[in-house]
């Protein structure tokens, strides 16, 4: 029998596009940017599907500043992707609200937060607060107390932080300290002297202290705190100046095609039950009336240092020149 | 052969145009693309913006300092394997092949992470073993040194391979006729061996060279904490800090990359011009020397070579996945399959990242097939400059490193499609479609030997005999060349698997490839996961391998690469 080509053609062309159809088609519902661990965005995912078993939760983990360059560029091809944000700090959010690429939403769970944790009109809400302090390698000599310890000749070539450049955190905090009457860009000045170097994010200074490489560095605290917990050798401190603080508000993008799924989350988050979520990973929680997770001080203790959220979002750029300036751009 | 070649009408007529047109797209459309936006940043005055950047200087010698000293280690490693494997009479070369070859076939940033979990303070083996350096020590791999040091690892079986390939064919009667002139062992070799085996060391070392300057797994691991820069690091950074110049700047970039792979290449043109060496007789070279006593000395060198290349930096990541924290040392108190746990239960990405993986490199792998079985017939029987023209064509995406061919792709689909308004940026298409373009010469290359053996008597017959085009490619071509098309879906499905460099910059919310899941765990600090998942990314691509060492007895000679 004679194969009509005709006929073959086709089924070819079927087997092709069959096989192109083997790639799955990623039904998500809803898509998250977020700046937390792995883990922890998958937890926090995991949580929030149990508690609404028809949404579909799809993820995407990366510092801040790289998540914001990909939703960048993804709103320039015209194809962003993300329908809500849980990223280190205000700032970055208030930056994406008057660019209007936010959507508001009045939270019922609203009421239960410091007026000063959300917006007012309903663009972002604050979920936790993570402090940036000190963490030091047990075997370190020199046990330092304030940030102007890590100045000294004993912490020569030993200290490592968060670059900003790639963490929220880490910009946030270095705007803070440097308002810092005393410390200032002289910190910074005299760090870099000091042999202290900027590079990668958080998890980046985590690994580095905890493996030995430097003893001491500038982190955000539930990592070490955490960490500590399953045996590695570190400590975390709260220097006495101060410690920085961002909050990690989640908000909505105004693009989104499943509004209502992404207000379900901003909900979730900030519910009880999405505050202990956050509470049981070692985070300190925003809302009101609840406790603070295992191995923090008494959070009246905990000194956090002011920021004025208008400046830092005018001098982000300058900041992050001046930073690159000291440290190099990475 | 050539008596039966003929320039009649017995292929279709739309078979030729069809493999233009896939080459037109796949091929031509984004390295036009690239070449036209970096033209438009000569035009505003761009480029001297980028080339005024002294970072874009420092990456282009770390580049090619980088790259250099990893071709003199790729090449060092490589010949050793290459002569005592193909020339002597050692002993377990086939298991000795298999280990060498099984590097390259590794994710380059499963490598760096192992090596670093091997080396320095932190490293939970060196901590087990109570011999890791003091607190403070910097970790000796995060150097220009270091990362030399992996490139020439990760890319030594390829020297081995292409030098491999050019001893095979080497005359046993000018060795034998040497030697019964009473020549030396050490005079044979570095009179009759070593000359005619240059155009494959230099091949090697021109492979190698340019697969370094593309790689960008290793300096993005060990180069970013040391702020040593490579040009496809830089332009990783580049895409992290996104402006409305970045397109421009990465164009000009990846430029820089190719015109340095380019550069190794035409000297490779240059050294291998007038080293044509026609060789007449009976070649293969088995065991053209006895090893004699040296065995004792060469059998346990390559062994523990293989011992430091391997082993011990798969015995570090494995240390790494069982330990509860980084920075604990492992014991069998301490020990715990968390990690794994995590990583295979709970983490979504994994899963995610599994099935794009999988089913990338599976669709890329098939898709290539059907249309490198009608490519390899036209281009097989056809024979003309225009067929010449079309193969070097499928040939330069290949050469060129990946990251140039993800940015062209960047180039030509970061706005909507015109008239469909379809978006592929931040699709999964748009990574399959860099990879059809980037793996179409792997895939090519065993199904064109395989119709270079093919005796066209055969199709003949049933041509003659009234079978169209599609009958005769059925019970005809595709039985024969069959062990030879698996062996290319194996080779493009494994290779496609293991890759980072461009889905690095082309991945989105759900579409992580297990590359980018490996890097971005890495990135988040959680190193316990990320070596979990390295392991069994490492421990998948053994099984593979396996797999094509099994079918490797039916398939033609030199389709499964690391078997003669």
């Amino acid at each position: 029998m004679r194969i009509p080509p005709m006929k073959t053609i086709v089924s070819a062309a079927a087997l092709l596009a069959a096989s192109f159809l083997a790639v799955p088609a990623l039904a998500a519902n809803l898509v998250l940017y977020t700046s937390q661990p792995n883990e922890d965005a998958q937890a926090t995912v995991d949580g929030f599907m149990a508690a609404n078993p028809d949404i579909n939760v799809d993820w995407v983990r990366d510092g801040t500043p790289k998540i914001m360059a990909k939703l960048q560029a993804e709103i320039q091809a015209g194809n962003p992707v993300a329908d809500v944000l849980l990223i280190a700090d205000m700032v970055t959010l208030e930056r994406l609200k008057e660019d209007g690429k936010l959507l508001a939403y009045k939270s019922p769970e609203a009421g239960q937060y410091d007026a000063t944790l959300y917006d007012a009109d309903g663009y972002y809400y604050s979920t936790k607060l993570i402090t940036t302090g000190i963490m030091y390698n047990t075997s370190a000599g020199m046990k330092p107390a304030s940030w102007k310890d890590l100045t000294k000749p004993e912490a020569k070539g030993l200290v490592t932080m968060p670059s900003p450049l790639a963490s929220g955190a880490a910009l946030i905090h270095a705007q803070t300290l440097t308002a810092v009457p005393g410390l200032g860009w002289d910190f910074y000045k005299s760090l870099a002297e000091n042999g202290a170097i900027a590079a990668g994010g958080n998890g980046a200074v985590l690994k580095s202290v905890a493996s030995g490489e430097k003893a001491y560095g500038m982190v955000v605290d539930y990592l070490p705190i955490r960490e500590k917990a399953k045996g590695a050798p570190v400590e975390f401190v709260f220097p006495s100046e101060g410690v920085s603080a961002v909050t990690e508000p989640v908000g909505i993008l105004a693009s989104t095609k499943n509004a209502d799924a992404a207000k379900k989350f901003v909900d979730y988050v900030l519910s009880e039950k999405g505050q202990e979520g956050f509470l049981k990973l070692g985070y300190i929680p925003a809302r009101n009336g609840m406790k603070l997770p295992e191995g923090f001080p008494s959070r009246d203790t905990i000194k956090v240092l002011p920021i004025k959220a208008a400046d830092a979002l005018k001098n982000t750029d300058q900041d992050l020149k001046t930073f690159s300036g000291l440290y190099g751009s990475n | 052969m050539h008596g039966y070649v003929r320039t009649g009408n017995s292929q279709p007529a739309w078979l030729f145009p069809f493999v233009v047109i896939t080459v037109l797209i796949l091929s031509v459309l984004p390295l036009a693309r690239l070449a036209m936006v970096g033209i438009a940043a000569f035009a505003n005055g761009g480029v001297l913006t980028v080339l005024g950047d002294p970072s874009v200087w420092s990456a282009t010698y770390y580049t090619i300092v980088t790259a250099l000293f990893g071709t003199i280690i790729s090449l060092v490693i490589g010949c050793l394997f290459a002569f005592l494997l193909t020339l002597t009479d050692i002993t377990g070369k086939g298991l000795l092949s298999f280990f060498f070859v099984l590097p390259m076939m590794i994710p380059p940033q499963v490598t760096a992470l192992a090596w670093v979990q091997m080396s320095g303070p932190s490293s939970p083996l060196l901590k087990a073993l109570s011999i890791a350096p003091p607190l403070g020590s910097p970790q000796p791999l995060y150097s220009v040194g270091g990362i030399a040091l992996l490139y020439g690892v990760q890319h030594a079986p390829l020297v081995y391979l292409a030098l491999r390939a050019g001893l095979m064919t080497l005359p046993r009667d000018g060795v034998e006729a040497a030697r019964l002139s009473g020549a030396s062992s050490l005079r044979v070799f570095r009179d009759i061996i070593l000359p005619l085996s240059l155009p494959g060391i230099i091949a090697g070392a021109a492979i190698s060279f340019v697969s370094c300057t593309g790689n960008f797994g290793i300096p993005a691991i060990l180069g970013i904490p040391a702020s040593i820069f490579t040009l496809p690091t830089l332009i990783f950074t580049k895409f992290s800090a996104f402006t409305s110049r970045t397109f421009g700047d990465v164009a000009v970039l990846s430029g820089i990359i190719a015109m340095i792979s380019v550069a190794g290449l035409m000297i490779q043109d240059r050294a291998l011009r007038g080293r044509d060496y026609r060789i007449i007789g009976l070649s293969g070279a088995s065991a053209a020397f006895e090893l004699g006593a040296w065995r004792f000395a060469f059998t346990p060198l390559l062994w523990a070579i293989l011992f430091f290349m391997l082993a011990a930096p798969f015995s570090a990541l494995v240390a790494g996945a069982l330990v509860p924290a980084y920075g604990v040392p492992l014991t069998f108190k301490t020990m715990s399959l968390h990690a794994f746990e995590e990583i295979l239960f709970r983490q979504a990405v994994t899963r995610t990242a599994f099935v794009n993986s999988l089913s990338l490199a599976a669709a890329t792998a098939i898709c290539l097939l059907t249309v490198t079985v009608l490519a390899a017939y036209a281009l097989t029987r056809r024979r003309d400059a225009a067929s010449r023209i079309v193969s070097s064509l499928i040939e330069i995406p290949y050469s060129l490193p990946g990251i140039v061919m993800a940015v062209s792709f960047i180039l030509v689909f970061a706005a909507p499609i015109p008239f469909l308004h379809i978006s592929l940026y931040g699709t999964i298409w748009i990574i399959l479609i860099a990879y059809l373009s980037s793996f179409f010469a792997v895939s090519l290359k065993p199904v064109v030997s395989a119709f270079h053996q093919l005796d066209p008597a055969l199709e003949e017959a049933a041509r003659l005999s009234g079978a169209g085009f599609f009958r005769r490619l059925f019970d005809i071509i595709v039985p024969l060349i069959a062990p030879a098309a698996g062996a290319s879906v194996i080779l493009v499905f494994l290779i496609a698997c293991n890759e980072l460099t461009i889905s690095a910059l082309l991945w989105s919310a759900g579409t992580q490839t297990l590359g980018v899941a490996i890097y971005n765990l890495d990135d988040s600090g959680s190193s316990d996961l990320t070596s979990a998942l390295s392991v069994l990314v490492v421990l998948m691509v053994v099984v593979m391998m396996l797999l094509l060492e099994f079918l490797a007895k039916r398939l033609p000679k030199g389709v499964v690469p690391w078997r003669s």
